[in-house]
Order: C-alpha cells, then sequence, then structure tokens
C-alpha cells in the first residue's frame, strides 16, 4: 500500500525527504479473491414436498407470461423486506381463485395463500418478503376452470428471516394505512405490525424473539369480500398489500387482520369524498 | 497525513475489501489510524505503509462508523495495543454485525475467522473528543444518525483536513443506512465547517467540502421528494424502486447495487411518518 501524503507537519528535513519518496499513484492490490459459492447454485427446497402436498396431480402450466407474471428485484433492496409483484394478463383477470406464494428455500416456505372471490377482478398483488437465503420464489395459480399456471423467479439475498427489528417497527401495532392510487383502481395497504419470524434475536437483550405474525387477513370492497389470505413468519416486518383492478375499487375498502396471538385488527377506507368530508366535518367542528 | 483512496467497486466485487478511503496521521509522539479497510489483508497492508514511514507509537485507531469496509483490518493493529475509538453508538452497531460480517466476509479475515477479530471500539465519543498525537491535535466528532447511527468526524486541527467518513460520497452513490433527512441536516452542518481540505469516505479528496456536498444533498432531496411522491400516489416499494431519483442515475457510480437499497430504506421510514 502507498498511501499519499496529502498534509504534513510544519517542514522539517526528514519529512520532506519522505514526501519526495512517496509515489502519488496508488498500486494496485492484486489476488483478491471473492466467491458466493454454492450459494448461488439454484436448489429446488421445499418445492419438491410442497408440490407433492398441495398439487399432487397438478399439470402446471409454465408457458404462457402474458397470463401472469412475478417479478423481484435483481438486486434485493431489503432481505427482510423483499418486494414481489404479481401481475395477471387480461385473459387472467377475474378467473383466477386461488395463488399461492412459495419462497422454496425459507423455513416456512409458503409465504402466502389468497383465496380470491369468484369473478373478482385483480390485476395485481404486491407485498413484501423475508427471504432467508437464495432461492427460488415461485406463484402458483389456480384458475376457476381449475388449471395451474406457475411462475418463479430467483432472488439473491439472505438472512431475512433472523433479521433484528428495523427502528421503523416501533408505533402503534394494529395501525393500518390507506393509500389508493389516483384512479382508485389500486390501494396500497400498510400495516403495523412487527410480523416478528421466531428466528430473530432482541439485539438488546440477546434472548430470541418468539413468532407474532399476521395469520389471516381478509380484504372486502364496496361490502363484498375480494380475497383472503392466509400468511405466516415469510411476510415483511409492518406487512404492505397493494392490490390492484382493472377498474376502480369501490369504497369502503376493509381489511380484517387476525395475528397469531388471536388479536384482531380492522380498519376501513371510506373513500375519496368521505374522507374529504371527515375532514371539512371537523374542520368546521374546530372553528366553531 | 497520508491517505490510501479505495477502489469504486461494489461491495460483492473481488477488491471489495479495498473500497474506502482510509489513513493515517503522524504527530511528534503518536499515530492515529483513520479506518482500517475492508479485511486483515488491508489493515496489514496499511500498518505496513506507517511502519514504512515512522516508528512513533500508533496510539488510536479511530473508526468513522460501522460498515466493513472501514472496519474489518482493525484486528491488524491489535499487536499495537492502541486505543479504538468510534461514536458512542458504535460498540452496539459492531454487536449487531458482527455474525453478519462472519457469513459473509469471512474469508476478508484471518483464517479461522472469529468473532474476536471485529474488534469494537473501547472508548466512545459522547458528543466531542480531542487527541493528542504530540503538537498535533485531532477533534472528533460524533453525529445524529445520517448515513448510520454512528457517524464520526475527525479534524486534523494543524492542517485544517476534515476526514469525513461516509457522511461525504464523491462519484460513488451514497448508501443510506441511517435516516436520509437526517444526513441532509448533517450535510448542512458539515458544508458550514471552515476546512482547507476534505478526505470522503469514498472519493477523490477535495479542496471545496461546500461544493462536493452538494451532490450528495442533491441526490437524497430527489430520494425523499421522489418516495414522498410514489407514497401520495399509493405506489408500491417497486414502484418507488423504478421511478424514484431516475435523473440521477447518469451522475454516479455503482447506481444499481446502492439505489435500490436506498429507496427501500426511505420507504420504509416513510411509510409511517
Amino acid at each position: 500500500m502507498h498511501p499519499y501524503l496529502i498534509a504534513q507537519r510544519p517542514p522539517s528535513r526528514l519529512t520532506r525527504r519522505a514526501a519526495t519518496l512517496l509515489p502519488w499513484l496508488l498500486l494496485a492490490f492484486c489476488g483478491a479473491s471473492f466467491a458466493i459459492g454454492d450459494a448461488q447454485t439454484p436448489s429446488s427446497g421445499a418445492w419438491g414436498y410442497l408440490q407433492k402436498q398441495f398439487y399432487p396431480d397438478g399439470n402446471i402450466g409454465l408457458l404462457d407470461e402474458s397470463y401472469m407474471s412475478l417479478e423481484a428485484p435483481a438486486n434485493t433492496p431489503d432481505p427482510a423486506a423483499t418486494p414481489l409483484t404479481l401481475r395477471f394478463g387480461d385473459a387472467a383477470v377475474g378467473h383466477i381463485k386461488q395463488i399461492r406464494v412459495i419462497i422454496d428455500n425459507n423455513p416456512s416456505p409458503v409465504a402466502a395463500t389468497f383465496d380470491v372471490t369468484s369473478g373478482a377482478r385483480v390485476a395485481e398483488i404486491d407485498m413484501r418478503v423475508r427471504v432467508d437465503r437464495f432461492t427460488s420464489v415461485r406463484a402458483i395459480a389456480q384458475t376457476t376452470d381449475g388449471k395451474l399456471e406457475m411462475r418463479s423467479t430467483w432472488v439473491n439475498a439472505s438472512g431475512g428471516c433472523s433479521a433484528p427489528p428495523s427502528a421503523a417497527a416501533a408505533g402503534m401495532l394494529g395501525d393500518i394505512r390507506f393509500r389508493p392510487s389516483p384512479d382508485a383502481k389500486s390501494m396500497l395497504i400498510s400495516i403495523r405490525h412487527p410480523n416478528n419470524s421466531g428466528f430473530q434475536i432482541d439485539p438488546r437483550s440477546g434472548e430470541p424473539i418468539p413468532p407474532h405474525y399476521v395469520s389471516h387477513l381478509r380484504l372486502s370492497t364496496g361490502g363484498r369480500t375480494l380475497l383472503e389470505a392466509d400468511t405466516g413468519i415469510s411476510l415483511s416486518e409492518n406487512p404492505t398489500l397493494r392490490i390492484a383492478s382493472d377498474q376502480p375499487l369501490p369504497a369502503p375498502v376493509t381489511v380484517d387482520i387476525d395475528d397469531s396471538k388471536d388479536a384482531h385488527f380492522n380498519a376501513s377506507w371510506r373513500g375519496a369524498v368521505a374522507e374529504s368530508a371527515a375532514t371539512n366535518t371537523a374542520g368546521a367542528g374546530g372553528t366553531r | 497525513m497520508f491517505v490510501h483512496l479505495g477502489q469504486q467497486l461494489a461491495l460483492d466485487a473481488p477488491g471489495h475489501d479495498d473500497i474506502a478511503n482510509i489513513g493515517f496521521i503522524v504527530g511528534a509522539k503518536c499515530v492515529a489510524v483513520i479506518d482500517t479497510g475492508g479485511s486483515m489483508r488491508i489493515g496489514r497492508a496499511l500498518r505496513a505503509a506507517i511502519r514504512q514511514r515512522t516508528r512513533l507509537p500508533i496510539c488510536y485507531v479511530v473508526n468513522t462508523h460501522v460498515h466493513v469496509d472501514h472496519v474489518l483490518g482493525n484486528a491488524a493493529f491489535d499487536q499495537d495495543r492502541p486505543s479504538f475509538i468510534g461514536h458512542w453508538a458504535l460498540a452496539a452497531a459492531m454487536a449487531r454485525s458482527r455474525d453478519f460480517f462472519l457469513q459473509h466476509y469471512a474469508d476478508d479475515l484471518e483464517q479461522p475467522p472469529s468473532a474476536a477479530q471485529i474488534i469494537a471500539p473501547d472508548r466512545l465519543v459522547a458528543q466531542t473528543l480531542e487527541l493528542d498525537l504530540g503538537g498535533r491535535r485531532l477533534s472528533l466528532r460524533a453525529w445524529p444518525t445520517a448515513h448510520t447511527d454512528c457517524d464520526l468526524t475527525v479534524l486534523d486541527d494543524q492542517s485544517r483536513t476534515l476526514w469525513t467518513g461516509d457522511l461525504l460520497f464523491r462519484d460513488r452513490l451514497p448508501a443510506l443506512d441511517g435516516s436520509a433527512s437526517g444526513w441532509l441536516a448533517v450535510i448542512d452542518q458539515l458544508a458550514r465547517l471552515q476546512v482547507r481540505r476534505t478526505v470522503p469516505g469514498h472519493g477523490p479528496v477535495t479542496v471545496d467540502l461546500a461544493s462536493a456536498l452538494n451532490a450528495e444533498r442533491r441526490y437524497l432531496r430527489a430520494l425523499i421528494e421522489g418516495v414522498h411522491d410514489e407514497l401520495a400516489q399509493g405506489g408500491s416499494m417497486q414502484d418507488a424502486i423504478a421511478h424514484v431519483a431516475a435523473a440521477e442515475k447518469p451522475k454516479w457510480l455503482l447506481w444499481d447495487s446502492t439505489h435500490p437499497h436506498n429507496v427501500a430504506r426511505v420507504y420504509e421510514q416513510m411509510e409511517w411518518e
């Protein structure tokens, strides 16, 4: 290593001589080796036995990308909150009965099972998941006429299940926020919940944190159930769900949540008009 | 005062242990090391470079924050029995990171890897601390959460040279592991410092600190404003990663390996603000 001099003591003969001897160019280090190694080799993990369990005689289609797609970022921004996006093409919207999301190499591979109400026009589902180690992530959709379609993607991430709770983990358990898109065709739902995986350590006490997660949620729009989901420890801390349709989602949008400690939370979004009316009412009340 | 400039490489590229700017300052009685590089190999090379220039004792090893590329060479200086110095939150941050370093950077430690090689500070800076190297004074300052929760700067009073650690990135895209708004607040304070020369955590040395901070400030503001707008429209994290601050992309190195992480960090925080 040849660090270069950028400031020196008031020059003495010795340091002046030293400075002239210092090369200003840096010598590159050679021979560095780095290998991610076996972790990058795809492994089917749990898929083999899960396929036997859930789809024992299933003939699973793999070809039609326009029917359904599954996206995850190539560079995971956060192993404990890796975003997944499921999109359904025109031919699929209104014809999906169930979607199961499986993270092969996670300790609890089934991240979520969505049961969609018959005929409900779900065009997109976004969620954030924990990824424990390099893995395939797959989504298997069952259509209303009984066919199966699968998409999978590879996620380079590790440590998401044991990542310590983040600073954003504070706040009120069960707080739910709704963020509709301007055209009301999508709704982003953020749920304040630690969703502890059971593989985390409390950084202060050094003790394991017991699992505590959102186990079930029901989403209703316009007074009708749109979908229900069984969920588990693979959802990220402060789970989010974004649902999009090809038509505006009718208010009220209501979420009912059960967690693994049998707590229940629910909240409703009553629509842009009702929201601004409520604000107006409160404002008027304040001036009286 | 000597600096070795790290290479602008990703954290998983060959040579990833040599990406941070590191160096040392020599007084009349003592040497202070500022950051030790991302491996035992780099730490040893730095120690050898010091020993080529002076026999004075290495009294202090200062770590500017917890990141692997700045601390993993600490153990190369254990034999000198220096005082290891860091921000008051650095000890806890290193305890949190120890398993991660062992899992992901085992090859960069002395074999076999051990937790004992990951050396945490024995002296913590609550707000400021002055070190006397013998006729040469260093002023250390601990900052509120910005790039990380344990950022520390070192000012050599004699030459008015500021070592920012990763509070300043040049050319390489800033990596956010703390708070974007907190970082902007610290940038405003740094920009007011009267210094003659600045050694950033990554990128070339500069004589114009205020200008160097501008690029970083512009990116962090774009990040915050972009995520705010994305959330206001009910956009997902994926949407935010695709859209936020996209105009900044051609202005920085290593965008693809760092920007998605930054967006995710800000998104997760702003979701509940």
